[in-house]
């Protein structure tokens, strides 16, 4: 073969596509020629890798979040369909243009005196006894239902701590009070209060027209914009906080009502006038002064982040159908942990929260605050026989003993000049304070168990070359220990 | 016909026929049980098609979500020419190539290919099986994926489909809705493009940082 073989027919030898002589002759040239060698050994490995490419099976999503979000457009669209009005159709117009036109000149051509067309009414007529408007009676509105989101420590509903708690549906008249914990209520989609600890809190009125909340502690607020005719109302004391689309915080005890307005707009009203209080802004009211005689100050930044993180947990489709399906996962740490459920995070556990059945990830800070894998769980939809779902997180593994003699060891083996030379071609760019963050385990024997590059600045080449320099480190033998290493270069 | 397309049967057992045309029948008549049955049969084989077409799981939970919006909203045109799964693909097809559209106009800050990659959130990575082998296997199959990143998208599509997925002309034509001779014609020049990639006698078009100095 006098030509070099075009790269695809390495890919039909491969493939088998080809004669036995054809293929023999392919490699035999490929024998004397070192490019067509070259391009038959990555060919054949990247043909390889097709197979492993096609067994790649589905990574693991927040299924959860996932079909909530399709439900969410799906159900959307329907919603809206429902709600627009029914086009008529073109011939309807049509119709209905050519008939008009014909009244019209019959209208004009007959000589009759001038009266008005008789017309069918678009709408049914309205009773008018005597000519006056009379409204009509105005129906009961439809009652809300509240479920709980998540739970820490002690909740009372009525009086009684249930068992049932994430299976009730909360409706108007109840009282929900907590002891040092809290609980996130939600009732409309991105609606739901979240009850702070030794909190009382009884739904008034909980319809579609109004909510009206009475409040005697701390309420974090998160309500979805209100359409006209719609209230929504917290009650503290003689005061009353009114919303129309925000997220606030009302605290209110027997000295002084608080409200903390996160965003969007909040208005305090008692019976001498009304106050408002914007975004990012709070005002503290005495219990004896009426609020116009107040001002609002600006929140600290300390204060917006702690109203972001009270913000009350809402899931992403609120449908009762939907979530009759829910059920509560337990998520129990030996101490106050922060976690995080399928990628979201939720604050500090132990805690109990609402999720859809499936298998979902847990996900615990460390002490550095970062996140690690706690474990998964299959939560299966709600059976009156059956436990709740329950994870527990491990507590974190005590610091090992000999983690600063290790680290002194490390630190003292890393060979400088290697890494000097593994930095060179970025030096030349100008680039500095880069970093690689490694995590290497010892053992006893002084022989390294895993060593992992989890962070780094550096392109691919040289985190790999500062790699091998690690790796070249000899411990001796000592303590077992496991940490983590920021290497500065 | 295209009884084969495809392997991954989502987390249930695959359906017969005859509960297909039910379940399409539920879903046709809003039934959300009949959603969620659908969503949990096909979700991982979506995901999974998804996920070895883009080579890389950005948005992927995105992505998904996109494929079963067009799923529930075209149920009611879907014909029963192929196999619900089949036809699912294609949606899967068309999202890729949408996607795959877009990242060429605005292309990743991060790059191709992060199939088992170390770069996602390490606590929620396992450890590699063996260093050596397991960047051996990465590396292969990121020049893959940089290779396919190379071609035209319906030329890598097509490409990806038989190559790949092993699939035939006459399915290609199906999934990308198109004609097996048009298929044909634009395989014929993808393979050449790519392997002429892979040989390293073509280096990929790609973009180059100060810092990607690998």
């Amino acid at each position: 073969m006098s030509s070099h073989v075009a790269p695809h027919r390495w890919a039909d030898a491969y493939a088998r596509r080809l004669a036995d002589s054809e293929r023999a002759t392919m490699d035999r040239h490929a024998e004397q020629c070192r490019a067509c060698a070259r391009a038959r050994e990555r060919i054949t490995r990247a043909s390889d890798s097709f197979v492993a490419i096609r067994n790649q099976s589905s990574p693991e999503l927040s299924w959860d979040s996932v079909r909530a979000r399709v439900h969410w457009s799906v159900s959307t669209e329907r919603r809206a369909k429902v709600r627009l009005p029914q086009r008529r159709p073109l011939l309807g117009w049509v119709a209905f243009g050519v008939v008009a036109t014909a009244g019209v000149i019959a209208t004009l051509v007959v000589d009759r005196p001038a009266e008005p067309v008789a017309r069918a009414p678009l709408t049914a007529p309205s009773p008018e006894p005597g000519g006056a408007f009379v409204s009509p009676a105005p129906a009961s509105p439809v009652g809300l239902a509240g479920l709980v989101n998540r739970t820490t420590g002690d909740v009372m509903i009525d009086g009684t701590r249930p068992t049932d708690l994430f299976a009730r549906r909360l409706v108007a008249g109840t009282v929900i009070a907590t002891g040092d914990g809290r609980v996130d209520i939600q009732f409309g989609d991105a609606s739901a209060f979240g009850l702070g600890p030794r909190s009382r809190l009884e739904l008034r009125r909980f319809d579609a027209q109004a909510i009206e909340l009475v409040v005697e502690g701390t309420v974090d607020v998160q309500v979805a914009p209100r359409v006209a005719g719609q209230r929504f109302v917290v009650q503290a004391g003689k005061r009353t906080i009114e919303v129309r689309g925000t997220q606030f915080r009302v605290r209110h005890d027997a000295v002084s009502t608080a409200v903390a307005c996160r965003h969007g707009l909040v208005a305090v009203r008692d019976s001498y006038g009304q106050l408002e209080v914007g975004a990012a802004r709070h005002v503290e009211l005495a219990a004896a002064r009426p609020v116009s005689t107040e001002r609002t100050l600006p929140l600290s930044l300390e204060a917006a982040t702690e109203l972001a993180d009270a913000t009350p947990m809402t899931l992403p489709v609120w449908e009762l159908g939907t979530l009759a399906s829910s059920a509560p996962l337990e998520i129990a740490t030996s101490g106050r942990r922060d976690v995080r459920l399928d990628g979201v995070e939720l604050g500090a556990a132990p805690m109990r929260v609402r999720v859809m059945p499936g298998r979902h990830t847990v996900e615990a800070a460390d002490g550095q605050g970062r996140y690690r894998r706690a474990g998964w769980i299959d939560v299966a939809a709600p059976n009156t026989n059956a436990k709740p779902a329950r994870l527990e997180v491990l507590p974190e593994p005590p610091a090992t003993r000999g983690t600063d003699e290790r680290r002194r060891q490390l630190r003292a083996g890393i060979d400088k000049g290697r890494i000097g030379l593994c930095m060179r071609k970025i030096s030349k760019q100008g680039l500095a304070g880069t970093y690689v963050q490694i995590e290497i385990s010892v053992d006893a024997q002084g022989a390294v168990g895993f060593l992992n590059i989890i962070d780094t600045d550096l392109g691919k080449a040289t985190a790999g070359c500062v790699d091998e320099v690690v790796r070249d480190v000899r411990f001796k033998p000592g303590a077992t220990a496991t940490w983590n290493e920021r290497i500065d270069l | 016909m295209l009884q084969r397309v495809k392997r991954e049967g989502g987390s249930v057992a695959a359906l017969g026929p005859a509960d297909e045309a039910d379940l399409i029948e539920r879903c046709r008549a809003e039934d959300r049980s009949a959603h969620d049955e659908f969503y949990h049969r096909f979700r991982r084989q979506v995901a999974g098609n998804l996920y070895r077409v883009l080579g890389d799981r950005t948005d992927l939970d995105d992505l998904v979500q996109e494929v079963f919006v067009i799923a529930f909203r075209g149920l009611v045109r879907f014909r029963g020419d192929a196999r619900l799964s089949t036809w699912i693909y294609r949606i899967c097809v068309n999202v890729a190539l949408g996607r795959i559209r877009t990242r060429k106009r605005r292309p990743n800050a991060v790059g191709v290919a992060d199939l088992d990659s170390a770069s996602a959130d390490p606590s929620l990575v396992e450890r590699p099986e063996t260093p050596d082998r397991s960047l051996e296997r990465r590396r292969d199959q990121e020049s893959v994926y940089r290779a396919l990143e190379s071609l035209a998208p319906k030329k890598r599509m097509v490409l990806y489909l038989h190559e790949i997925e092993g699939l035939d002309l006459k399915e290609i034509a199906y999934l990308v809705d198109s004609n097996p001779v048009t298929v044909r014609t634009r395989l014929f020049y993808a393979r050449r493009e790519f392997y002429k990639v892979i040989s390293g006698e073509d280096p990929p078009a790609v973009v180059k940082t100060a810092e990607d100095d690998s």
